[in-house]
């Protein structure tokens, strides 16, 4: 695992922790039935508290990307490409949510909206 | 693993109030300024001071009338104290080895080893460095089930630092149900360690929080005096006026973020946690 966490970012370490992990996972590069580190070993490795990586791993069991076996370790979830991909769309609809509320907020109708959208796809 | 109820300890007119909790595995720090009582709280959960009320349990046995026993499973490292300057580090294991009979003679000489330490010299001839981590190693080195440390990388340089701190980290991964209590001043040092930290000033608890929750929603904002007068002071922690306006620390970052969009908002640390809510300079 290559985790690079950046200390003063506005993201939560947690949420970078999180984020990174499920991005190997969902490449591949975290086999599935892989065991990730302990908890303690990678709050070791990483310098941070191990509460931290505790609350990463519970975040990453909630969204079915690893299996938490008491007493044994945190593993790879069976690979399901299609929840990894549910995953990915999840959070592209709540970044378009949170932009779209910023929107409404300061008066824009859906027209223009849309409108601010096909000006941004142009661009790509 | 260790309570603290209501503990009270009265020096002339300091008074010292607290109460805590640390779970099993947890590593817990305490911060404050010089004065605040650190010191205290620490020699009362050791039982080296007699409290004048409030209960200190360490595994649910009162912390004045632990024997020698069950003190062998409680590793320090106190700032003040440690073995004599005219010992050399090899009659210090001699001491440990008699002293703890779960003294782990082949775990301490590896670390000595590590991290360079003479076996022949004198410790009053060993850099400040080196003596605390000899006072960690031998905390450490009797499989110890709680370490209480005071000011562990207490006027050393990052380089020491970080070695007694991974020190630590290590030992916690073998021993993965050993619990912490430790201080500091140097706010890095707990950031990186620390699952949770309280803040004392006065003898008093003024904060507990988990690192983690400290790191990701405390925030410093500075703000014009413009910017300050329509701000939504609901979740400012402390406000404090500076030549340029307002420095305001908050535990809500998230919420300045979305509404205020352009005002600086720098990532808390425990440095302004200390700095910001004991109302020093």
């Amino acid at each position: 695992m290559h985790i690079i966490l950046n200390n003063t970012s506005m993201v939560p370490i947690y949420e970078q922790l999180t984020d990174q992990v499920k991005k190997e996972i969902i490449s591949g590069e975290l086999a599935e039935n892989e065991a990730l580190p302990s908890v303690r070993a990678l709050s070791a490795e990483l310098r941070i508290s191990a509460l931290t990586v505790k609350k990463a791993y519970d975040r990453l069991e909630e969204e079915g990307f690893v299996v938490t076996v008491h007493g044994k370790g945190t593993y790879v979830a069976a690979a399901d490409r299609q929840l990894a991909a549910e995953a990915r769309r999840k959070s592209v609809e709540d970044d378009f949510a949170a932009a779209v509320q910023k929107a409404k907020a300061v008066g824009f109708t859906g027209d223009d909206i849309l409108q601010i959208v096909k000006i941004i796809l142009e661009d790509y | 693993m260790l309570r603290v109820d209501n503990l009270v300890k009265n020096y002339g007119d300091f008074r010292l109030d607290i109460s805590m909790e640390i779970p099993d595995g947890a590593v817990t720090g305490i911060v404050g300024k010089n004065g605040a009582g650190k010191t205290t709280a620490i020699k009362a959960v050791l039982g080296l001071i007699r409290p004048d009320g409030g209960h200190v349990t360490i595994n649910g046995k009162e912390a004045v009338n632990l024997t020698g026993r069950d003190r062998e499973l409680i590793g320090t490292a106190l700032a003040d104290s440690g073995f004599s300057s005219y010992l050399r580090v090899e009659d210090v294991i001699c001491i440990l080895r008699k002293m703890y009979p779960t003294f782990d003679e082949a775990f301490f000489r590896k670390n000595c080893d590590a991290q360079a330490l003479p076996y022949g010299k004198k410790i009053r001839e060993l850099s400040t460095g080196m003596r605390a981590k000899l006072r960690v190693l031998a905390a450490l080195s009797h499989k110890a089930d709680l370490l209480v440390m005071d000011e562990p990388t207490a006027g050393l340089d990052v380089q020491a630092r970080n070695d007694i701190l991974d020190l630590i980290r290590q030992y916690l991964l073998i021993n993965e149900k050993c619990s912490v209590l430790l201080t500091s001043h140097i706010s890095s040092d707990l950031e990186g360690l620390c699952d949770d930290v309280y803040l004392i000033h006065d003898g008093r608890i003024l904060l507990h929080e988990d690192t983690d929750t400290l790191l990701g929603s405390y925030a410093v904002l500075k703000v014009s005096d413009e910017t300050y007068e329509k701000l939504d002071k609901r979740f400012l922690l402390s406000s404090r006026k500076e030549q340029y306006g307002y420095v305001c620390f908050t535990n809500e970052k998230q919420y300045y973020a979305e509404n205020y969009p352009g005002i600086v908002i720098e990532n808390g640390s425990i440095d302004d946690l200390i700095l910001m809510l004991t109302g020093g300079k």
